[in-house]
């Protein structure tokens, strides 16, 4: 989507997005805009979010009961609305980190194989 | 949904505060406020599309899209009022109609026997070739036979209606009530539990006479015991016998007839005990055909199956018994076919009402479909253009299909309104008779639901058509062209819509005429008897248990004495009123040389037992011979009075006077004809003319009586002192059906003819009705379509007449044909109607048709006027800008 030149971008991968919210909201609670420049930043701006597909992502992590949002003032104590983990939220989330790093060793080891063991 | 919602409301702020924020960020970065701005909503991508998707996860899309659809269609029909309310009315009278149609059906023939899987059960019984009166009968070992040969039967029942004096206890004095002897496997073969107690056991229908046990139908356990349920157990007198009550039938389960309520249930093996004759064995001879009965097929059998080993049994038994059963073959039919079979009348009427019914369903349908084929244009274009700006094909089509089930829907509702009117009109219909009668019309339900859905599919399918004209590939042309491109096609088959619509009403109307100057000329040519200052009111004297003497002791007693009441000029017995719901009696005669075809000995006409003043009371004409008289005795010589039809057909050219006939079969009792009466009316005014024997009361005794006075003024009160002189003779005697034969007439016949004449006339003005505004909008439509072209025309110097005749002659052009094809059609059902009613008029009858041809071409002539005109005003300067 981005017409920005720059480092070359990757776009995410189905269902990866809720992964980075749940991730990105370890730490604390936080807010919409917050979330998609944390998402950015944490990836050296690699990963690619087109910020609007942000929302519907945290409705689909509210109706999961993964996240809960609540009314708070921002820094600049403006109204705003932050979510944070739910216990289930943090659960899923550890599963899918090790699922996701099964996966990723796994991928890597099929497209980087180590010499020794492709050779006899 | 408390969730959704507050995720769901701050949304709009959130996404307003994120591009907020982004653009803060990037000015901070260095850029103007206006670049800022636009970078940010960039990186946020596409704010309707977050929004939709955010709300999706909430709310499932298509109810969203629902919601809106509903919600566009049902402003779409608003901006419409015109439109809706047409289309909606049409519906609701093409719905409202078919379901009332429906339910008279329903009541008068299609209602399901009231047991679990009632299109199993078939009704079998014995019959001739003679198919005059083939209500399927059997007798009691005719019933034993079947039942221990046939296989394809899980159960055969028989059974046999009977109206007996009923008291609670030994005290009260009985009450006439209307029960069923029945066979003891009845209740386990229709698999109907009693509500209390229990059923019969096999071993109490064994042993004649002497299980005195009986179950007792709801209704009665309810008004005569209160609902008591130590019933069970106590003694319940019938005919003058106790009997001990070993259940209750439940609620839903009123007996197997379809008009008459059943009070109770006794084992057939009680008949000979509660029968009045002792010399009478209702369960031993073999040509006592007197018991229905009803088989519940085998799982997996067909009926075919059944009637293929029906018809072995009954050779078998026409081997076996040839005195009894020769050229007799049994019969196996569906509950439907046996009652088509015992009531042609009803089933014609029923299929006439079912029929036009149809016919104005199709013509609203035909309405509601050009109504949404003229908004067509309009609608393209407007679809187009939503097309245009990026809605998917499938959400078009979809929108126009809500559109289109919303008008669907609330003419069906209105459809509830129409029918129960129908309906209610229907339930004027009444049996007159004091037993607990069920003639019941009920809105159906199954009706409503079909006509509904006729509805919702023609107003779905035409509703699509706009869509499939816009959705077509080529947006720009729908969106340029006007009206007067592209759509000639669709002209077409709405003209023929209309001309189809101009047909059925034309034949609803004919058929509404037709019957309507039948009925009325059949009623004022009256029945053939006196229907004016007549009193009717009948005894049964076997409910007290009198012999068959004693009971013609009594019956020549009230005759007598009945004559000597001031007032009376002329009393008189009969076994059967004309036209009363119980039907007159039937019998078998052989006339003396004739000559049957082969495989038939006899034929069965209808009969009544009378005594020597009938003719005189009833205004009855003899045309030669003489009437009956006193002296026509049990041991004088038999004698008969045949009337014009048995003369016609079986002494044709002679003199029926000194002929003899047989009764009943071949070994039967010679009885010579005294008397030739003039034809009359015996069971509806519309019948073909009846063969009818009349035999004197003394020499065939019936059980029943009805004695018939006439007044000098009112018979209305001639109730009172007859009553009392009943009781006179006999204190315990029950006494009903009294009435007038004036009311008796009046509920019967009159009534019944005003609700069908007023049934058919309401669906012809419906469907003419409803034609004229098809017409009128084809035409209105064609003219605005044409205004241009019209203009154009008197430009060229067309006048104003030119221009009116012009769009004149185009509708009257498809209402003539209409016309055209409404007539033959309506002379084909017209011979239908005529051939079904017999006699009803064999003669062409001119009349209905010029009648309705100058309605409907005076109607549709003001329907094409109105537009017509409108086009002749046509201002060509005004028309030619317009464009």
């Amino acid at each position: 989507m981005s017409t920005e030149d720059g480092p070359s971008r990757v776009e995410l991968l189905q269902g990866t997005l809720d992964l980075l919210i749940l991730q990105t909201l370890r730490p604390g609670r936080a807010h919409g805009h917050a979330i998609a420049q944390a998402i950015a930043r944490n990836s050296d701006e690699v990963l690619q979010v087109e910020q609007g597909s942000l929302y519907p992502a945290l409705h689909r992590l509210i109706k999961r009961r993964w996240i809960v949002a609540e009314e708070g003032l921002s820094e600049n104590n403006r109204r705003a609305k932050f979510y944070s983990l739910t216990a289930k939220g943090r659960k899923q989330l550890d599963l899918e980190t090790s699922n996701w790093e099964k996966l990723a060793r796994a991928i890597g080891q099929i497209l980087r194989p180590r010499d020794d063991e492709v050779t006899p | 949904m408390m969730r959704h919602r507050r995720a769901l409301d701050d949304l709009e702020r959130e996404i307003r505060d994120h591009i907020e924020r982004e653009t803060e960020d990037n000015i901070g970065r260095g850029m103007s406020p206006d670049d800022a701005r636009q970078a940010a909503f960039r990186k946020f991508g596409n704010v309707t599309l977050a929004r939709e998707d955010a709300r999706a996860v909430w709310v499932p899309q298509w109810l969203d899209h629902l919601r809106q659809d509903l919600r566009y269609g049902a402003r779409m029909l608003l901006k419409n009022p015109g439109f809706t309310l047409v289309a909606v009315l049409s519906l609701a009278i093409g719905v409202g109609a078919n379901s009332a149609a429906f339910s008279f059906a329903d009541a008068l023939l299609l209602r399901p026997l009231p047991v679990p899987r009632p299109a199993d059960v078939m009704t079998v019984g014995s019959t001739t070739t003679i198919e005059e009166f083939s209500t399927l009968l059997a007798s009691y070992p005719e019933l034993v036979d079947i039942r221990d040969r046939a296989t394809t039967f899980s159960g055969l029942v028989g059974f046999t209606g009977a109206t007996m004096g009923f008291a609670p206890d030994a005290g009260a004095s009985p009450k006439l009530r209307f029960g069923m002897l029945v066979s003891g496997n009845f209740f386990d073969v229709m698999e109907v539990q009693p509500q209390l107690g229990r059923a019969f056991r096999a071993e109490e229908d064994r042993v004649p006479g002497r299980d005195a046990v009986v179950v007792l139908g709801h209704d009665v356990w309810m008004q005569q015991f209160g609902g008591d349920s130590s019933i069970v157990g106590r003694t319940v007198r019938l005919n003058g016998i106790d009997f001990t009550v070993i259940g209750v039938a439940p609620p839903r389960f009123a007996g197997l007839y379809q008009f008459a309520r059943v009070d109770f249930y006794v084992p057939l093996m009680m008949s000979p005990r509660l029968s009045a004759d002792p010399g009478a064995r209702p369960l031993e001879a073999r040509d006592n055909r007197t018991l229905t009965v009803k088989g519940r097929l085998k799982p997996g059998v067909s009926l075919a199956d059944a009637q293929t080993e029906l018809s072995v049994i009954g050779k078998s038994l026409e081997r076996a018994y040839p005195e009894t059963n020769k050229n007799r073959t049994l019969t196996a039919r569906t509950e439907l076919q046996a009652r088509i079979a015992h009531d042609r009348t009803d089933a014609i009427v029923v299929g006439m009402l079912n029929t036009l019914a149809a016919v104005v369903l199709f013509v609203a349908c035909a309405n509601v479909a050009g109504l949404l084929t003229s908004r067509g244009p309009t609608r393209a274009r407007e679809i187009a253009l939503r097309l245009a700006i990026g809605a998917s094909r499938r959400r078009v089509i979809r929108q126009l299909m809500t559109e289109s089930a919303l008008i669907a829907a609330l003419g069906g509702l209105l459809g509830i309104f129409v029918g129960d009117a129908g309906v209610n009109l229907f339930r004027m219909i009444q049996l007159p008779t004091d037993l607990p009668a069920s003639l019941s019309f009920e809105l159906d339900r199954r009706a409503f639901v079909f006509s509904l859905a006729v509805a919702m599919l023609s107003s779905l399918l035409f509703g699509l058509m706009p869509a499939v004209q816009a959705t077509r590939p080529d947006l720009t042309a729908v969106m340029k062209a006007n009206d007067t491109v592209g759509f000639g096609r669709r002209r077409w088959g709405r003209a023929v819509l209309v001309a189809g619509q101009v047909a059925g009403s034309v034949v609803l109307l004919v058929i509404a005429t037709f019957m309507y100057r039948n009925f009325h000329r059949q009623l004022g040519a009256g029945p053939g008897f006196r229907t004016d200052r007549l009193l009717m009111m009948s005894f049964d004297p076997t409910l007290l248990r009198y012999s068959t003497q004693q009971s013609q002791q009594f019956f020549e007693q009230v005759a007598d004495r009945a004559r000597t009441i001031p007032g009376v000029t002329s009393a008189s017995l009969t076994s059967s009123v004309p036209m009363s719901s119980e039907g007159p009696g039937i019998v078998n005669i052989l006339p003396e040389g004739f000559q049957f075809p082969p495989g038939k000995d006899g034929v069965t006409v209808l009969e009544a037992s009378i005594d020597e003043s009938y003719f005189d009371t009833w205004g009855l004409t003899i045309l030669k011979g003489r009437a009956f008289r006193p002296t026509d005795s049990a041991d004088a010589p038999r004698v008969a009075i045949v009337n014009e039809e048995i003369a016609r057909r079986y002494w044709p050219q002679q003199d029926p006077i000194g002929k003899r006939l047989r009764l009943d079969d071949e070994r039967g009792p010679w009885v010579e004809i005294v008397g030739l009466a003039r034809n009359s009316k015996y069971t509806f005014l519309t019948e073909r003319p009846f063969e009818f024997l009349y035999l004197p009361y003394r020499q065939r005794p019936p059980a029943r009586m009805t004695l018939v006075t006439q007044a000098a003024g009112d018979a209305a009160s001639l109730a009172a002192p007859l009553r009392n002189l009943i009781h006179s003779i006999d204190a315990q005697q029950p006494v009903y059906n009294v009435r007038t034969i004036e009311e008796f007439y009046r509920m019967r016949v009159v009534t019944a003819f005003n609700v069908v004449i007023g049934t058919v006339a309401a669906m012809g003005m419906m469907g003419l009705g409803l034609s004229i505004v098809g017409l009128y909008g084809l035409v209105a439509y064609g003219v605005s379509r044409r205004t241009k072209e019209i203009g154009i025309r008197m430009a060229i110097g067309a006048g104003q007449s030119n221009v009116l005749s012009m769009v004149l002659r185009q509708g009257m052009r498809l209402a003539a044909i209409g016309l055209l094809i409404g007539l033959l059609a309506s002379e084909g059902a017209r011979r239908l109607l005529a051939a079904a009613f017999g006699n009803a008029s064999r003669e062409s009858d001119v009349v209905p048709f010029l009648v309705v041809a100058l309605i409907v071409l005076a109607v549709t002539l003001f329907a094409a006027y109105v537009p017509a005109r409108r086009a002749a005003r046509v201002n060509p300067i005004v028309a030619l800008r317009t464009e």
